[in-house]
């Protein structure tokens, strides 16, 4: 540990953090643009100059006046004995001298010099670092009376979007290009003043390679400015206006950490938040763009029950009173339960429950999502398998017996009579073998979000909710637990999934009485072994791990 | 009557010295065989520090302290030739290049033996094709006759060069912008620490010297560190008591150009004046010197006041200019400081690497600024201020009088102190670009007010006479602190 003083204060901090983390993580912000704690420092921007008190130059050096430093680049560490200044401190260093705020003000006013003032129409206003910066360290004018760069708007790929008036060059982009996607689509181009961020192109300005990586949607992130802008998201909320909630993504079994950011219309965009040992600072955009399916307006709303071979709309009563004479009257043997793995740890706790209290069956199964492809990058992985909660789910469901997958799931199925499929994986597509032996059930009962290949051969179809509708958790392949939290309200009737099994569970005189998830994240932490610790009260925002 | 004195580059106009037998004639290569022969790599780097050899490249700083920095443990350790001599004014690499490319890979040799170094880079710039030609050329005969390669002579030692043409950057002179262009990346310097003798090229400790440097190691080996620092003026630094010593020693290829009779390069001692200067070369052209630019385009300027200002490393810097790479540039009464200005300005913003913040956006508006005044759209208020200056009480103060604001002249002071703040010498930009340009900026527009002031009053470019243009010393601030070094006894 390094003692610091910082301004007033006095501080200690972990040998190698620099100044700007170490003074954030005191209250103290040092402005920044360039430097990104999950990339490489240029210090190029010159935003975060600070002060130290002693600053070493190489012995002969003429160096009359204090040189200001870079706060990114300054790295603090413990000096030796005859090192120490004031005969205690490992650094001394200032952030609100007047020599660094006037240094804060002038390169300010160099960055505003060719920024467009188009702050009405930006997408990035009110989340912009040189909007906020300047309010809280800027000059209220501009003496720059010369005519400001005008370069040109540039489609970069499929989400990406760059206005290059509105860019800094802070170069976070590039790097991120280079560093962590190890893709090197974006590069700089021209020199001086007319630097522009720009793909790869031919003499007559066709792209060569377009920003088309399964991470390109960070740099839209890490912009500190509305240079670069998602497609996805462009003019269609100001962040103000939206409410936001600490979640995890649903897209596949890595369980980055996101912010849902939503209104009460639907979720507008999911952004990546930071887990050292998760994602750290990023997520991929298939997660990102792949929250569409929530705001679909085919999301199943009404319980469904087949009647003459055609679907038709009921009401909840009807559809689960069909349901439970359906398995009341069955043999437990011909019962087949199956969870999901798009489900949450409460869902498929509460769907074993029923199955072993109520239904008396061994036969519990696990679905989900089918397999994707794996995605490598040097700082980042996505992986193959597309749910959230494998994991979880196959824990939650074997309760003594294993659960049934892949070959012997669907051999036992073909042996029932009555399958209870929870599925939740959207727009799932069936296997012609998966088909068959679905087609075969006597009665199917799907729950699901959205109509697919498996809703089309039930029965009686039940309106589940996706990962942005409810409360729960998810346990990813590296047996993190991590909270997901419910954003907006499920379209029409559609219910959170573990209360319509509980329903069922009390029309078929079962024992159940769940209030919310984190009553069921109490029993799952009492009965299921490892989980012990795993309850909402002690996730917290990034998770427990499990005991391997 | 000062004449110049050929004494490390004696050879340089022998016809045909850059082929090698010509030049092992003159005496080529005695100096690294006397180096291999008499001396340990230690007692090089040794005499290298006793001779007080500045770099001559533009910064001025002590080759042998450099030296001292170099970590013996991490090998790789490589040399770079800083060969890219693109100030504007200077032109004395180009000459020895094209002349005598034997000397520096003799002075390469010696550096590598003291230094342990067995890969040398020349980076050389694109410009240069002559130079190049002929270096290459030279490189090759070195190695066919046993001076490159391994085991070179047979003494054990292997040194490869290689040389680098740059593509035309300003900035790539710049010792890690330079290492940055080497490595095949976008010529754009490093943060300082950690400095290239830690982590240079390909992140191993690197010697970067400029070709002049160099060219200096065999007569400093071959002569002897007592006679090398006869050469130049040492001076006592006054910080320390006793004042240490602050060797300029050495000779220096001056190049000088503008109004002079005979422009060109000199070799002269460190430590002769301004005015001596301009009558070795040829005397003046026209009536009166004006001013002459002391080092490069990058340097601020002197007035006709100045002259007696002796041109060495230390004098200069205590003068508040720099003898950076020995451009020297004069200008008569004829000349007009604000184009002079404008012409040096566009260069500077066009040569911005455009990587930190400051000097991206700030050279093209010092630049616009200074285009504007010379338009004659330079912007005057219509009110008065009181004028600061030298006070009745013979402080700086209030003076009681008032003057004219000239807000163009206020905002180019103060962009350019922005950009690099030239009272202080502090800069909030990466690399030495920065004061690189508000340097001259500021020194121009404060040691040539009246000019900058009756072109913006006019409406036109307007040139005064040579006293009507210049601040006297006494009421120029940017002057108050001019220290002239004392020679040590």
């Amino acid at each position: 540990m390094a003692f610091i003083k910082l301004n007033d204060l006095e501080v200690e901090v972990e040998d190698g953090t620099n100044v700007v983390e170490a003074a954030r993580l005191h209250g103290i912000e040092v402005p920044h643009y360039c430097y990104h704690p999950g990339l490489s420092r240029p210090a190029n921007c010159r935003m975060c100059l600070v002060e130290p008190h002693v600053f070493f130059p190489p012995a002969g050096a003429i160096v009359p006046d204090r040189q200001l430093a870079t706060g990114c680049t300054t790295v603090l560490r413990t000096a030796p004995p005859n090192r120490k200044l004031d005969g205690k401190y490992d650094f001394i260093v200032y952030t609100d001298s007047p020599r660094v705020k006037k240094a804060r003000e002038d390169i300010l006013e160099f960055l505003l010099v060719h920024h467009p003032l188009d702050c009405p129409v930006c997408d990035q206003a009110g989340e912009c670092d040189l909007q906020d910066f300047t309010y809280r360290h800027g000059h209220d004018k501009s003496r720059y009376l010369e005519v400001k760069n005008v370069p040109p708007k540039k489609d970069l790929g499929p989400d990406v979007l760059l206005y290059s008036t509105r860019c800094i060059v802070c170069t976070r982009c590039i790097r991120f290009c280079q560093e962590v996607s190890g893709s090197n689509e974006l590069g700089l181009i021209h020199r001086g003043s007319h630097d522009e961020i720009d793909i790869p192109r031919s003499h007559d300005g066709m792209p060569l390679q377009l920003l088309d990586n399964k991470l390109a949607g960070n740099v839209v992130d890490i912009c500190p400015v509305g240079a670069l802008i998602s497609k996805d998201f462009l003019f269609k909320s100001r962040p103000w206006f939206m409410k936001q909630e600490k979640s995890v993504c649903a897209g596949c079994s890595v369980g980055c950490n996101i912010t849902v950011e939503y209104k009460e219309d639907g979720v507008y965009r999911l952004k990546p938040r930071f887990h050292e040992e998760i994602n750290q600072h990023w997520m991929c955009d298939d997660g990102r763009l792949g929250y569409g399916y929530v705001n679909s307006d085919d999301r199943l709303q009404l319980p469904m029950k087949r009647v003459d071979g055609e679907f038709q709309p009921t009401h909840w009563a009807d559809a689960l009173t069909q349901i439970t004479e359906k398995l009341s009257e069955a043999d437990a043997e011909k019962v087949v339960v199956i969870g999901s793995a798009q489900g949450t740890n409460e869902d498929n706790y509460v769907l074993q429950q029923f199955a072993h209290e109520v239904l008396k069956t061994e036969h519990l199964g696990l679905f989900g999502a089918l397999p994707g492809e794996e995605h490598t990058f040097p700082q980042f992985t996505i992986e193959a398998d597309k749910n959230p909660n494998t994991a979880g789910a196959r824990k939650m469901l074997s309760n003594g017996t294993p659960v049934l997958e892949g070959e012997a799931l669907w051999k036992k199925v073909s042996e029932a009579d009555i399958v209870y499929l929870v599925s939740g994986a959207p727009e799932r597509s069936l296997e012609a073998e998966e088909k068959a032996v679905l087609e075969s059930v006597d009665f199917l009962i799907v729950q699901d979000v959205l109509p697919s290949e498996v809703t089309a051969l039930a029965d009686v179809v039940l309106p589940g909710t996706t990962f942005a509708e409810k409360d729960g958790t998810f346990t990813n392949s590296k047996g993190w637990v991590q909270r997901i939290r419910k954003t907006v309200d499920a379209p029409g009737e559609a219910r959170i999934d573990w209360e319509i099994i509980q329903q069922l569970a009390r029309q078929l005189g079962g024992e159940m009485n769940y209030h919310f998830a984190g009553e069921i994240s109490l029993a799952i932490s009492e009965n299921v072994s490892g989980y012990a610790e795993a309850t909402h009260q002690n996730i917290g925002d990034s998770g427990v791990k499990l005991a391997e | 009557m000062v004449e110049e004195k050929r004494i490390l580059y004696e050879h340089l106009d022998v016809p045909e010295i850059h082929t090698f037998d010509v030049f092992r004639q003159h005496d080529g290569y005695a100096c690294f065989e006397k180096a291999v022969a008499d001396y340990q790599p230690d007692d090089i780097a040794k005499m290298v520090m006793d001779s007080g050899l500045k770099g001559r490249g533009g910064a001025g700083f002590s080759t042998g302290l450099k030296w001292s920095f170099v970590p013996k443990d991490i090998k790789p350790c490589y040399l770079c030739c800083n060969a890219d001599e693109s100030e504007p004014g200077t032109f004395s690499n180009r000459y020895v290049l094209e002349k005598n490319p034997h000397l520096l890979i003799e002075g390469i040799l010696i550096c590598c033996y003291a230094m342990g170094i067995e890969t040398t880079y020349v980076y050389i710039r694109g410009e240069f094709t002559l130079g190049k030609k002929r270096l290459d050329a030279a490189i090759k005969a070195a190695y066919a006759n046993g001076y490159l390669g391994k085991n070179i002579r047979g003494t054990g030692l292997n040194v490869d060069i290689y040389t680098h043409p740059g593509a035309g950057a300003y900035i790539c002179g710049e010792e890690t912008g330079l290492i940055e262009s080497l490595e095949g990346k976008r010529g754009q310097p490093r943060n300082k620490p950690p400095f290239p003798a830690v982590e240079g090229v390909f992140r191993k400790p690197t010697v970067v010297q400029n070709v002049e440097t160099l060219c200096n190691l065999p007569f400093i080996v071959g002569n002897g560190v007592e006679w090398y620092t006869k050469m130049g003026p040492t001076y006592g630094d006054a910080r320390f008591d006793p004042p240490k010593p602050d060797p300029n020693t050495g000779t220096k290829l001056y190049c000088i150009s503008g109004d002079v009779n005979k422009p060109g390069v000199y070799e002269l001692e460190l430590g002769l004046t301004c005015a001596e200067l301009i009558e070795v070369a040829g005397g003046l052209r026209g009536e009166q010197v004006k001013a002459v630019i002391p080092g490069g385009s990058s340097a601020p300027i002197l007035t006709h006041y100045e002259l007696d200002t002796r041109l060495d490393f230390t004098s200069l810097t205590l003068a508040k200019s720099m003898l950076g790479s020995g451009g020297i540039i004069v200008m008569n009464e004829t000349r007009n400081i604000v184009d002079c200005l404008l012409n040096i300005m566009k260069f500077y913003a066009h040569e911005s690497c455009g990587q930190c913040t400051p000097c991206r956006w700030g050279t093209p508006w010092v630049r616009d600024i200074v285009q504007r005044i010379a338009d004659g759209n330079g912007r005057k208020s219509t009110i008065t201020r009181p004028k600061f200056g030298i006070a009745e009480n013979g402080r700086w103060g209030d003076t009681g009088e008032t003057e004219d604001i000239y807000e163009d002249l206020d905002l180019l002071e103060s962009v350019a102190n922005n950009i690099a703040n030239v009272d202080t010498m502090t800069w909030n930009t990466i690399c030495v670009f920065g004061i690189a340009v508000s340097w001259p900026a500021v020194s121009y527009m404060r040691k040539f007010r009246p000019e900058f002031e009756a072109t913006i009053r006019e409406g036109k470019l307007t040139t005064l006479s040579v006293e009507e243009a210049t601040v006297p010393p006494e009421e120029n601030y940017a002057y108050q602190q001019r220290i002239v070094p004392r020679e040590l006894e």
